[in-house]
């Protein structure tokens, strides 16, 4: 178990021990359970299903999203049981949206899963579609794709724990894809049961965390003009609390409908007459009566949401139906996510946002020439996928056939602008290599690594054919863990992996003078000069919000806003990585299809930096003057793209360029009597305690270490503290290494990748 | 001494009088055959030929490592040879310039170029040809489709009423073919047919060989014809005079009907 308060989940106060179910593969629905019996259960839910997806007012695509061990999970199975999906008293331990094997073992959600169910609100049936989400950092991306295809988000936060750093960052996920929030502060019980707290005091604690979590909201909302106040109050009903583990809720709406008070509610968590308290007030009414209320149908919610994930004309057809959810429109299906299915294959899940999918259609995959043809369409319940005729716009669909698509890809009848590229907020910082044990596996490793690279953006691969010998670049150790686990168990390769390796950058550090790039034939010049940029452009290009995918004059503003000059946002000709292109030359004849050279050239400078061929990020790229050879054929790759590449490094290293690291914050829960023992881990690890301060029974020790001193952090700190902490990390940027370990770093970089031991003459400042 | 000799265009009997006796007498000889080859004589008939030991460069070796011949030039007798001239349609001025750099003496001894083989065979004069282009392999010239150059190329000659010629690519010792490349006309008449389907066009293949092609036709007719071994080249005429008209009629098969005659 990798963070201990995972424990009290499934360790009841009065000692009715809980475990997690052993890692067997196992059905959402007990057969012995119910009367009808499972498959005629699951039948009715399905035709239930199938006629609610024709109306879209009645539809609610939610995602629950929260920091690692708030509760996801658990709540989620609080809501399919709610809905008659799986046993009531298996809630809560059945985790039934975790269906990989190593999910269960460790006990938090590992990839975004989907299920549908029905709930009756107001008299009507609505059918809800539900993406659960990983907490856990490194696994930041499928945050990111689920909430493409949500319109509402359930943030849960821990009564206890209050907003946490993920709490952040997954918020920020869901604004910024334009995802409506309410707030579920799970885990109330424990501060009823456990911590003792009076009625005043637990108000106290609650107000706090709505507070809290209204402070991001607002902050994160203030500069959207396409959302009214988003802030959620108990007043409105957008604020539920309760246990999920005890499958007990409360909001204002339900206290007035069961007319049951927090006095009530308490005496009875109290007795420990919690089946009471869940008969009484079920968790999964109060939540999905929340839900059917306050968050937006496709309805509502398309006409705000186009506009922000997509660029394309909206004045044209497709726009119109995308804006109408107009099942009989032209299909446009966006991709958030690839799973396998061992019979089927290859399945895509995602969000209709117009027509309808059909076995048998012809589709574009947008970044791949032709089409694919749908095999089948379905839609998810549990762990299960269940064959329909049709899936039509407004609902999430799960579709195989579509052989090129990956997450992210725009799926569509018509040839269209795909949809923006999904951004993500972490970069991959290590790096490990994975090798096949046996030759004869080579070729079914290199397929399995294509395939994890398409389930998830946020793995790098580099496939090495001549060595043998591939590279996993992903969010963090367990995220790379997981990943060759997953090769090892489900495919049966057995593998040899390498000491997990840190992935550097290289920024300069200052403004270099003009320099000349000469091409080999020496008949073509090139004169350009770098800059770093602020770390305000460097965010708004991490963010997405200055793509070469948008249009000349929102990029040109979004840049402009950044802090770039006007002039310079006129020219931009390419973005890479964190790097931008600035084309300041005039009317030079030829340039324009020399340009693509030109470009591979940086490319390939900024992929592999003077110092340590790691990746260079923030520079900026001014091309002042260019002299070309008459005929294409003595301007051609042999000649440009030498000449940039070595124009480029020469700048960067003028700019005194240097090696950074990638940083981890550091947050670690921890008895008063360890508290020296864990600030020392962070300390010994060339980092640095921010603050420490007490809260509740615990410390709380805050800091920031390099995630290459934080590797075998977790059973470093388990041993110094004997187990009693919980700790979490998240990325934190790349810094600059400090000038007495630069040389030394990159040294053992170097001899790593065989690359000379000595530098370039001109880096002496080194 | 470094002597630049031109080899002519197609064999070991191609070179001038000149430039055989200033080979035979070099104490090194080097070549490089990546701007252009000779099709009717290998390196080892070459050698044989003229009892000669030729030390081959690739471009790397020619453009960014040019010191080993440099050096010898400072005490020897060094001949550099290419297909062709040596200083036509290549960039080789720049290793002149070098050898000037560090006082070395250069000369240059001609070689028949493809640009007067094309007005000979063809019968357009040579005074009323424009910018001369090439056109690349799609693949190799890093943007999409017929590169802007080359049309632009044409077009400003057509508008002066002037004819252009059009090298075809060469591809030798490149990463993406295990075989040297050679455009053929044909599929630089169907390139060229995306912008100028109906325009004339005339194919030069094999000038210097014993037995030269010389054919006219639209771009689209010359992009189904086939014209046999390398290498070739097109021209694109412009305004004809009567008897450049004459000649391309008789000479190339050309369809008076279809030329611009002033």
């Amino acid at each position: 178990m990798l963070f201990t308060h995972a424990k009290w989940i499934f360790t009841a106060a009065d000692g009715d021990t809980r475990r997690i179910l052993p890692a067997t593969k196992h059905y959402p629905f007990d057969p012995a359970s119910g009367n009808e019996g499972y498959m005629g259960r699951r039948k009715k839910i399905v035709q239930e299903c199938e006629r609610l997806m024709d109306e879209p007012e009645n539809i609610r695509n939610i995602a629950i999203a929260a920091h690692v061990d708030h509760g996801k999970t658990t709540l989620s199975d609080n809501l399919l049981a709610g809905a008659g999906m799986i046993s009531d008293e298996t809630a809560g331990e059945q985790l039934a949206m975790d269906t990989e094997e190593d999910e269960q073992e460790r006990g938090i959600t590992i990839d975004a899963a989907n299920v549908s169910m029905t709930h009756e609100y107001d008299d009507t049936n609505h059918l809800i579609n539900l993406i659960d989400t990983p907490g856990h950092v490194d696994f930041g991306g499928d945050v990111t794709r689920a909430m493409r295809a949500v319109d509402g988000a359930l943030v849960v936060v821990d009564a206890v724990e209050g907003a946490m750093p993920q709490t952040e960052t997954v918020l920020r996920q869901a604004l910024r894809e334009g995802v409506k929030p309410t707030l579920f502060i799970n885990k109330v019980d424990r501060l009823i049961s456990e911590l003792q707290e009076g009625p005043e005091e637990m108000q106290q604690r609650l107000v706090s965390v709505i507070g809290d979590v209204n402070e991001l909201i607002r902050g994160m909302t203030e500069d959207m003009d396409d959302v009214d106040d988003w802030t959620v109050s108990v007043e409105d009903g957008t604020v539920g609390f309760g246990s999920a583990l005890y499958k007990w809720g409360v909001s204002m709406p339900s206290m007035q409908r069961t007319g049951m008070d927090f006095g009530d509610i308490m005496e009875l968590e109290r007795n420990d007459e919690r089946q009471e308290l869940h008969d009484r007030t079920p968790l999964s009414d109060v939540v999905l009566d929340m839900v059917c209320e306050h968050f937006p149908n496709p309805v509502d919610a398309q006409p705000r949401r186009v506009p922000r994930i997509w660029r394309g004309d909206d004045e044209s057809e497709l726009a119109e139906g995308m804006r109408l959810v107009d099942e009989s429109g032209e299909v446009v299906f966006m991709v958030t996510d690839i799973g396998m299915d061992p019979h089927a294959g290859e399945i895509a899940s995602g969000r209709v946002f117009s027509g309808s999918l059909e076995k048998g259609q012809e589709l574009y995959v947008s970044g791949t020439a032709g089409k694919n043809r749908v095999q089948s369409v379905g839609i998810y319940m549990g762990g299960e996928r269940e064959e329909v005729e049709r899936v039509p716009a407004g609902n999430i669909a799960a579709v195989t056939g579509l052989r090129d698509a990956i997450a992210g890809s725009t799926v569509s009848s018509v040839e269209m602008t795909p949809f923006e590229s999904i951004e993500h907020i972490s970069e991959p910082v290590i790096t490990k290599s994975v090798e096949a044990q046996n030759m004869d596996d080579l070729p079914k490793l290199i397929e399995t690594l294509r395939q994890v690279s398409k389930e998830d953006p946020t793995i790098q691969i580099t496939i090495n054919e001549d060595t043998g010998e591939h590279l996993i670049s992903g969010q963090g150790e367990l995220h790379l863990e997981v990943i060759t686990q997953r090769i090892e168990k489900n495919q049966g390769i057995p593998v040899i992996t390498g000491e997990p390796i840190v992935v550097y950058r290289e920024q300069p550090q200052q403004a270099s003078p003009e320099v000349e790039g000469i091409s080999p034939n020496r008949h073509n010049r090139f004169y350009i000069s770098i800059e770093p940029m602020t770390n305000d452009l460097v965010d708004t290009i991490k963010l997405g919000e200055a793509s070469m995918d948008m249009p000349e004059q929102e990029r040109r503003e979004a840049l402009q806003d950044a802090g770039m000059e006007k002039d310079a946002s006129q020219n931009v000709e390419h973005i890479h990585g964190t790097n931008i292109l600035i084309d300041d030359t005039k009317g030079i004849q030829h340039l324009n299809e020399t340009m693509e050279l030109v470009i591979e050239g940086f490319e390939d400078a900024l992929d592999n930096g003077p110092l340590a061929n790691e990746p260079v990020q923030g520079t900026l790229i001014r091309l002042h003057d260019a002299r070309l050879h008459e005929d294409t054929i003595h301007r051609g790759p042999a000649q440009v793209i030498p000449a940039t590449r070595n124009a480029l490094h020469n700048a960067l290293i003028h700019g005194k360029i240097k090696l950074l690291e990638p940083m981890q914050d550091a947050r670690i829960d921890v008895p008063n009597d360890h508290m020296g023992a864990a600030s020392g881990e962070i300390q010994g690890r060339r980092g640095r305690v921010d603050d420490m301060y007490q809260e509740g029974d615990l410390m709380v020790v805050e800091g920031i270490a390099p995630v290459g001193e934080m590797i075998g952090f977790a059973s470093d700190i388990r041993s110094a503290t004997e187990g009693r902490a919980s700790w979490n990390t998240e990325n934190a940027g790349f810094e600059v290494m400090s000038d007495s370990l630069q040389r030394e770093k990159i040294m053992e970089i170097r001899e790593r990748k065989g690359m000379k031991l000595e530098l370039p003459e001109a880096i002496d400042y080194l | 001494m470094l002597t630049f000799i031109g080899l002519g265009l197609y064999d070991d009997r191609s070179i001038t009088v000149e430039g055989q006796e200033a080979l035979r007498t070099a104490d090194r000889v080097y070549a490089e055959f990546y701007t252009s080859k000779l099709i009717g004589a290998t390196v080892e008939e070459l050698e044989s030929a003229h009892d000669i030991e030729i030390e081959v460069r690739d471009r790397a070796g020619v453009e960014q490592h040019p010191e080993e011949m440099l050096d010898a030039a400072e005490s020897e007798d060094v001949a550099f040879l290419t297909a062709g001239d040596t200083m036509i349609s290549t960039t080789h001025v720049d290793l002149r310039l070098r050898a000037h750099d560090r006082g070395i003496d250069t000369h240059v001894i001609h070689g028949v170029t493809a640009q007067t083989a094309t007005s000979s065979l063809t019968g357009l004069q040579n005074y009323r040809f424009g910018k001369a282009t090439t056109l690349p392999f799609p693949y190799a010239h890093g943007a999409d489709g017929l590169p802007a150059s080359v049309t632009d190329t044409i077009d400003e000659n057509r508008a002066d009423g002037l004819h252009t010629v059009v090298y075809l690519d060469i591809k030798v010792g490149h990463e993406r073919a295990d075989e040297d490349e050679y455009m053929t006309a044909d599929v630089g008449a169907e390139l060229l047919a995306e912008a100028y389907p109906d325009l004339v066009g005339v194919v030069v293949a094999r000038a210097g060989s014993p037995e030269p092609l010389v054919e006219a036709g639209t771009m689209t007719e010359l992009a189904d014809r086939e014209f046999g071994e390398p290498l070739h080249l097109l021209v694109v005429p412009g305004e004809c005079h009567l008897l450049e008209a004459d000649a391309l009629v008789e000479l190339a098969d050309a369809d008076r009907d279809t030329l611009d005659i002033v």
